[in-house]
């Protein structure tokens, strides 16, 4: 029962933290929490979606292309609006409110495009497998394998290629690495690149477990938050550590609270991290 | 006509109420709370709760307001001593685990099904026929109220520290003031007139239901603040004037242009999304905001 | 024998594996002007910070008045008495010059937020009787014609007399002035030397950051130079001037240096 549960939360787990290492980044580099966030996995989700439907691909194909166009979204978005409101010096605080308006907008026009109903990718059913004991569908495999993937490919950029390199240095040290020459518009946009795609595959995953609609990443907007804040903001290896302990913590919670009030143990697990130890597991501060 | 009026006063009265507590906590001091909605919430539950129990109503507004003030004070204490946007983010998620608990928690609040038949202040005495007309004047005597204690307070040596406080926090501190101490206060005042409102909406109502509480009324509450200039009591009043305006509008075209409900309500989320948008990149200071005192865009 | 006014004793602190202050050690006597000189990252501004309780450090014993204050928060320090200024002049620009000044007021009771709205009376009495002091020290200051007009509007020169003045409403027994010259030019600042003197007459204690260095020596009774965090010489500002290697401290740090 519990190994269930377990198993559970690391399937749910993978998406949060594929989520979150995008917002992680993000936050820390452009100084501002992204409450759009979760708009950009349902893009994902919904762009794959249509792209399988009217283009006549493969579904891994139309997620590489949804993958494409929502990160190039991501960065249209920065030239569009963030930089505008960079170069004039807007506050932090209007940043943040104009994502808000961004995530209303965003969600309330993909109700209109593909109305307010619950939608399904066009796959297959999965059947679950019995294993030691546990039931898991081959598609949360695949979706576990894929996110351990992309958490490598991750890795792999930020340690081993200079733009990734410059990344965590922007991340770190924002003052310092734009002193040392790093061309910072360019590893703003990359940043934005990096952290939309994997949201999309985070909304695609999340939308191939459960279903579609267009409420689905606002849905776990909390939960990506606090994946990065118990992580520490800047940090993507802490985020996808978060992603994890916040997935499973609030599928093993359902032992002893009504299935309903899992997403309060991320708040709960949230607040704890900021009154104990604010920077998170591997933040800086 | 009388009726047409007394909508708009009990609408806009409740909403310009609720924004004039979000001004405290934003225009005041500086703290960004993105989930004012929640505190509405605890104060049209707990007096409609209440007062379905035999307690007087009079007791229940005020239990509504002690419970919301000390639940903000709560989140406060817990993020007012981090970086500012951390606030954002726990109400956010506070008003959304909220909901969803009052959506839950059905033996208590019958979920979604919501809570009806419960009693008014003074509903016997003034009867059915002319009860929204007396309603109105009490949501226009208590935002008289809310509006002269914010103003008396904002010209007090209290406001006048939370100013500083908003301003440059440092400079407070190394003048003695406990700005921590202040920041809480704020939140807690603010979130009590917010349950106020509540309690009033409750009252219009007769019938409240956790989707009247969505996250995004609390950005209604923005728009007004921002419209009239934040830190500016009569101009929040006029934010909620003139939002007031835009649902009447936009609710009024909605009969000429054939969308479906949800269709239409989403095409006004559109437009809400792209007012807040359009408010921070080209008039942060809003309509009646002056320039020295231009609060969000720094 | 003065009595010691601060007691500053093998303060450490470090930012990120960056040494800020390195054991470093000071002492303020009761009525006494200390120079506080040093180059570029010695560690003046953060020896600041830590004394008015703004940064923990990770080390060290701070007394003033006899009393440990080490981990009090900032805001109870300047409540004691222990008031700082900040190099780059943080006026409250959306608030007007009075309204700047009437806030360093200690012991205002509208400041809480039931009294401000129960006992008006005695809080009007007491607004009247702080700005009465206010208007006394922008007078001392030369800065009572711009009461009205808004901090933000101020010329540079101007803002630091009004970080000054602001600082001495609050009744500070200890100022700890953060480079009161910068940016003043010549003829204000032997009326800022002049005032200072008064302000010393009065009885008031004061620990002066600057870098130009003949002010301090006017204006000092002992002169402290700091070099990457830790106290290089202390002593009678012309022995300690005199001294090689506060010269040599200097050229250290390049282009800069102008003992």
């Amino acid at each position: 029962m519990m190994e269930q549960l377990i198993a559970n939360g690391i399937i749910y787990g993978c998406i949060i933290a594929l989520a979150a290492i995008g917002l992680s980044l993000a936050y820390r580099i452009l100084n501002f929490a992204n409450f759009a966030h979760g708009e950009f996995l349902t893009l994902g989700a919904y762009f794959a979606l249509f792209f399988a439907a009217s283009l006549d691909l493969g579904f891994p194909a139309a997620c590489f292309l949804a993958i494409a166009a929502t990160a190039a979204f991501g960065v249209a978005l920065d030239l569009l609006a963030w930089r505008p409101m960079r170069s004039s010096g807007a506050s932090r605080t209007a940043i943040m409110i104009l994502s808000i308006g961004l995530s209303i907008a965003i969600r309330n026009a993909l109700i209109i495009f593909f109305r307010p109903d619950a939608l399904r990718f066009p796959l297959p059913v999965s059947r679950g497998m019995s294993i030691y004991g546990m039931s898991i569908t081959p598609l949360q495999i695949e979706v576990v394998l894929i996110a351990s993937a992309a958490m490598l490919l991750v890795h792999a950029l930020l340690s081993r290629t200079a733009l990734g390199k410059s990344m965590r240095a922007l991340a770190d040290n924002p003052d310092l690495a734009r002193i040392s020459g790093i061309n910072v518009d360019r590893v703003i946009r990359c940043t934005w690149a990096v952290s939309m795609g994997l949201a999309a595959l985070a909304g695609i995953m999340y939308g191939l477990i459960t279903h579609l609609n267009p409420n689905m990443g606002w849905s776990i907007i909390l939960p990506m938050f606090a994946a990065a804040i118990l992580g520490g903001i800047g940090n993507a290896y802490g985020a996808m550590a978060g992603g994890l302990i916040i997935g499973i913590s609030q599928e093993i919670s359902t032992a002893f609270l009504p299935a309903e009030y899992k997403i309060a143990v991320s708040f709960l697990i949230m607040i704890a991290v900021l009154l104990f130890r604010p920077r998170g597991l591997m933040g800086g501060g | 006509m009388l009726d047409y009026l007394v909508s708009i006063i009990l609408t806009a009265g409740i909403y310009a109420i609720f924004a004039l507590g979000l001004n405290l906590q934003w225009g005041y001091a500086g703290l960004l709370n993105f989930g004012h909605v929640a505190f509405m919430a605890i104060g049209a539950y707990v007096t409609v709760l209440l007062s379905m129990n035999g307690i007087p109503i009079f007791l229940a507004v005020l239990a509504g307001m002690i419970l919301a003030g000390a639940a903000g004070a709560s989140l406060g204490v817990a993020t007012l001593r981090l970086r500012e946007d951390y606030l954002a983010i726990v109400t956010i998620g506070f008003s959304e685990i909220l909901r969803f608990v009052l959506l839950n928690w059905s033996s208590l609040t019958r979920g979604s099904f919501g809570l009806f038949g419960y009693p008014r202040p003074f509903q016997d005495l003034v009867g059915i026929r002319d009860y929204n007309l007396f309603l109105a004047g009490l949501v226009i005597a208590v935002l008289l109220m809310v509006y002269a204690l914010l103003e008396a307070l904002a010209r007090s040596p209290w406001g006048r520290v939370l100013k500083s406080i908003r301003d440059d926090e440092a400079v407070a501190v190394s003048l003695g003031k406990n700005a921590f101490s202040y920041k809480v206060q704020a939140i807690a005042l603010g979130s009590a007139i917010a349950a106020l409102s509540g309690s009033l909406l409750a009252f219009y109502l007769q019938y409240i239901n956790p989707n009247n509480f969505q996250p995004v009324e609390t950005f209604y509450a923005w728009i007004m603040v921002i419209l009239g200039g934040s830190g500016n009591n009569r101009g929040t009043i006029l934010g909620a004037l003139l939002l007031w305006g835009f649902f009447s509008t936009t609710r009024f075209m909605e009969g000429y242009l054939s969308f479906s409900p949800s269709a239409s309500s989403a095409a006004r989320m559109i437009l809400i999304g792209l007012i807040l948008i359009g408010l921070m990149m080209f008039r942060p200071q809003g309509l009646l905001g002056r320039k020295e005192e231009l609060s969000i865009g720094r | 024998m003065a009595d010691e006014m601060l007691s500053v004793n093998s303060v450490r602190k470090s930012f990120g594996g960056i040494s800020a202050l390195d054991g470093c050690s000071l002492r303020v006597e009761e009525g006494a002007i200390v120079g506080l000189i040093g180059p570029n990252g010695a560690g003046k501004s953060t020896l600041f910070d830590v004394i008015s309780g703004f940064v923990q450090p990770d080390a060290g014993c701070i007394l003033f008045s006899g009393r440990e204050i080490l981990g009090m928060p900032a805001y109870k320090i300047a409540r004691l008495g222990l008031v700082r200024t900040f190099q780059i002049p943080r006026s409250l620009m959306r608030m007007t010059v009075l309204e700047n000044m009437m806030l360093g007021a200690q012991g205002q009771a509208g400041e809480r937020i039931h009294l401000s709205l129960l006992r008006r009376g005695r809080v009007m009495a007491q607004e009247k009787d702080i700005q009465e002091k206010a208007e006394e020290i922008l007078q001392f200051f030369d800065l009572l014609r711009m009461r009205d007009e808004y901090a933000g509007s101020l010329s540079g020169g101007q803002k630091k007399m009004l970080e000054m003045a602001r600082a001495l409403m609050a009744d500070p027994r200890l100022l700890l002035l953060d480079e009161p010259f910068a940016g003043v030019n010549p003829a204000l600042a032997d009326r800022l030397i002049e005032r200072i003197r008064i302000l010393k007459e009065r009885g008031l204690s004061m620990v002066i950051i600057e870098h130009a260095i003949p002010y301090v020596l006017a204006l000092s009774d002992r002169l402290y130079v700091l070099n990457k965090g830790a106290v290089l010489a202390s002593g009678h500002p012309q022995e300690v001037i005199s001294d090689r290697r506060v010269f040599e401290a200097y050229l250290g740090e390049g282009d800069n240096a102008q003992p």
